[in-house]
């Protein structure tokens, strides 16, 4: 061992110690002594919780923010906003917030795994539809739509999806439930025809109803529960504080006038909440039962990782080619076109390809399955950086091979197709490899667009079993699994190309 | 059988051949020699359209080429009749022997698959090859490999032959096989344009020997006249 290394470990150590001190989570002393009741929500979840200020969209808006000022107050400091993604908010408890304010509902999961205050709102699920179209009451749901089962847009997360989730698998109603990262995109879905339903809050619909003048709402509300503000549960003096605190508010009288300036029917929440009733929290679930219970959805989860990469990955191979043959050899005019190409792909977020294919295109009247779009997107986005591994390769193949092959009376296609690709693809090999582990990783982001591969479902399963590290595990190793023997077959190309050229293993 | 007249080519402004005209005759064997840089190489692969000229004609084996770029038919017609073998043999490295050789008789010519492969053994038999049909180039000497080259070349049947410098990469053994290989083509007639530095050969195998100097025609005649 290095003589300094003790010392860097120590100096690490510090910096550790450090970091968690100025870190938030911290009990309702420290969040006092800091002047600061850090909590976390999503502006993408939307209003009338949280959401940008169309007067001003580096501000926050909604009648969480009201609420969080208030309740700070009552603590003796100030609010401030963490933004995160709505189904992962509870993670952020005990690293870089104090609390959670975001239309949490109260589950006997988060009683479990979190410190769940009293409730602070009634919600009610509410399904909807397009204005003169199917379904027209909640009823029908319980048979299949005319092209197979309903498409049912809900939030990742929410209580919409665990209600519609619980009830499929009932049987009662016969919907595919498809997640979404936030409330807008199911109603910009249902707009565009993508989907033909969409369960969420009834607030949030009433909030957005006038910009989706095409929907409606389907039926009487179906189902409903409670908001709560989330902590952790290492923090109960804090967790006490803002019991008290809503204590207050509601018999004051300023959580009423604040849900009637946001047109949230003050009166009638002031009763929902007076009879709230309470919530037991789950029993713990053992590994075993726990793996039981996860790994087939893991599993199938890892189906649709591979399906990704499988289906894509050739088409991007194909394309690649094709644009870095154009660019090499193609007529003059096509050359910047194709270096466009290029750049525009490799230039900007596969999230962002993803959502242009996902959410415009239905606006221009091209509406592509979840699954399609995802393999296309990916298949676009790769082929950029194949045709760039590929004109390499192309270009590393010696000048007097193309000679000798135009020598011998072959076209300049026929060159490429017989002598200049085949070698070109050779060599190639090693990258275009590591480049498919690579696309296998980034299959991730497919969960934007509502298609649930390996991490979407793992991240689901983590939350809403509180087995947060356990499931790391067990994912991690799934996807060790899949990368493993195609980091081998890397290998193994390498080795070959290592040998002098030709020669037969 | 092969006209060039009057040729001129630049490179990056200078001009490599100057005004360049020769003649080779049908079943002649010309060799082109001269000093490094002379324009030997370049003047070659005008004959098959590798390198294209500003001025002059060149015509070969019936095929006309004009100044500056020719069609992609034009030139792929030439080539079918006139066969190249470069100095650093070139042979695809991704393909066996056998594949070599019948490689552009199917693609260009789509002879069957087994009448190529049987012509293609007869070649590689003749260049004393025969029982490496199956191997890849690269594990072959070099001298194996620029037979093997002159038997993918022959394999097209050409009209005309053009070798340049086919054995300054080899050593003296290797040289003397391939020599023994090019002359045997040449007592059986076959029409060839040879660039080569060896006077030796030259004087062997040669019917007519043209002499460049920077970029212009020295001097040319038989070889008994010229060496
Ligand atoms: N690709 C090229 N780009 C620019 N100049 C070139 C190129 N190839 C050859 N030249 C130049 O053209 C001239 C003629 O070259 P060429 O290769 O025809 O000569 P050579 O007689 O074959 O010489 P050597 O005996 O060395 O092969 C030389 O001055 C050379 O530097
Ligand atoms: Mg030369």
């Amino acid at each position: 061992m290095s003589p300094r290394l003790p010392r860097r470990i120590a100096s690490i150590g510090l910096i550790i110690v450090t970091l968690s001190c100025v870190a938030a989570g911290a009990e309702l002393d420290d969040v006092q002594r800091r002047g600061e009741l850090v909590w976390a929500a999503d502006q993408e979840g939307g209003g009338p919780h949280v959401f940008p200020d169309p007067a001003d969209p580096r501000r926050i808006s909604g009648f969480e923010v009201e609420l969080t000022e208030l309740i700070a107050g009552e603590l003796g400091v100030k609010g401030r906003f963490l933004q995160g993604q709505w189904d992962r908010l509870p993670l952020l408890l005990g690293q870089s917030a104090d609390c959670v304010i975001n239309g949490i509902e109260l589950t006997p999961e988060r009683r479990r795994d979190y410190s769940c205050s009293r409730p602070y709102f009634g919600y009610a699920l509410q399904l909807l539809g397009r204005r003169g179209a199917a379904p027209a009451s909640f009823a029908e749901l319980a048979d299949p739509g005319p092209s197979g089962p309903w498409r049912v847009g809900v939030l990742t997360g929410s209580a919409a999806e665990m209600e519609m989730r619980a009830r499929s698998v009932r049987g009662e109603v016969q919907v595919e439930v498809i997640g979404y990262d936030g409330t807008l995109d199911s109603l910009e879905q249902l707009q565009s025809g993508v989907l033909d339903a969409a369960v969420m809050d009834d607030c949030i619909f009433a909030f957005y109803a006038d910009r989706y003048a095409k929907l409606r709402a389907v039926d009487r509300p179906f189902a409903g529960g409670f908001y709560t503000v989330l902590t952790s549960k290492a923090t109960p003096g804090l967790a006490a504080a803002i019991d008290a605190a809503l204590g207050t508010l509601i018999t004051d009288g300023r959580l009423k006038a604040l849900y009637d300036r946001w047109d949230l029917a003050g009166r009638q929440q002031m009763l929902i909440l007076r009879d709230a009733a309470e919530v037991p929290p789950a029993s713990q679930r053992t590994l075993v039962e726990l793996i039981r219970q996860t790994l087939p959805l893991l599993l199938s989860s890892a189906g649709m990782t591979i399906v990704l990469a499988c289906a894509s990955f050739p088409i991007a191979i194909a394309i690649g080619l094709a644009v870095a043959i154009g660019r090499l050899h193609g007529p003059v005019w096509l050359a910047p076109f194709l270096t466009g190409y290029v750049e525009v792909l490799r230039g900007t977020p596969l999230m962002l390809q993803l959502y242009a294919i996902f959410f415009l295109l239905p606006k221009v009247g091209l509406v592509l399955p979840a699954l399609l779009a995802a393999i296309l997107g990916l298949a676009l986005n790769y082929s950029a950086y194949e045709s760039e591994i590929y004109r390499a390769g192309l270009k590393a193949v010696p000048l007097g091979q193309f000679e000798a092959a135009l020598s011998l009376g072959l076209s300049k296609w026929q060159a490429l197709r017989h002598v200049l690709v085949p070698q070109a693809v050779r060599i190639v090999m090693p990258p275009v490899t590591s480049d498919f582990i690579a696309l296998f990783k980034d299959t991730s982001v497919c969960s934007a667009i509502t298609v649930i591969e390996l991490t979407k479902r793992y991240s689901v399963l983590a939350l809403s079993t509180g087995r947060i590290v356990e499931l790391a595990v067990v994912t991690a190793l799934l996807y060790l699994c899949m990368s493993w023997p195609l980091a081998l077959v890397s290998r193994w190309f390498e080795a070959r190309l290592e040998r002098p050229a030709g020669t037969t293993p | 059988m092969i006209q060039v007249e009057s040729l001129t080519k630049h490179r990056s402004g200078v001009p490599v051949l100057d005004a360049v005209s020769m003649a080779g005759e049908e079943g002649g064997v010309t060799a082109l020699v001269g000093p490094s840089g002379s324009g030997k190489s370049t003047l070659l692969r005008c004959l098959n359209g590798l390198d294209c000229f500003e001025a002059g004609a060149v015509s070969i084996a019936g095929h006309r080429l004009a100044p500056g770029s020719n069609p992609g038919g034009v030139l792929e017609a030439l080539r079918r009749d006139v066969g190249m073998v470069f100095q650093q043999f070139n042979l695809f490295p991704h393909l066996s022997v056998l594949d070599n050789v019948t490689l552009a008789p199917r693609t260009v010519l789509k002879t069957p698959a087994a009448e190529a492969r049987s012509r293609a053994v007869d070649l590689l038999d003749r260049v004393g090859l025969k029982s490496f049909a199956a191997a890849r180039p690269a594990t072959l000497s070099g001298g194996q490999q620029q037979r093997v080259a002159i038997a993918r070349a022959l394999a097209m049947q050409p009209r005309v032959m053009l070798f340049d410098e086919p054995t300054s990469a080899l050593d003296p053994k290797m040289t003397a096989e391939v020599l023994d290989v090019i002359v045997d083509l040449a007592k059986a007639g076959q029409t060839m344009v040879v660039v080569t530095h060896d006077h030796g050969f030259a004087k062997r195998a040669a019917t007519w020997v043209v002499e460049l100097a920077a970029g212009k025609v020295a001097r040319q005649g038989t070889a008994a006249e010229m060496l």
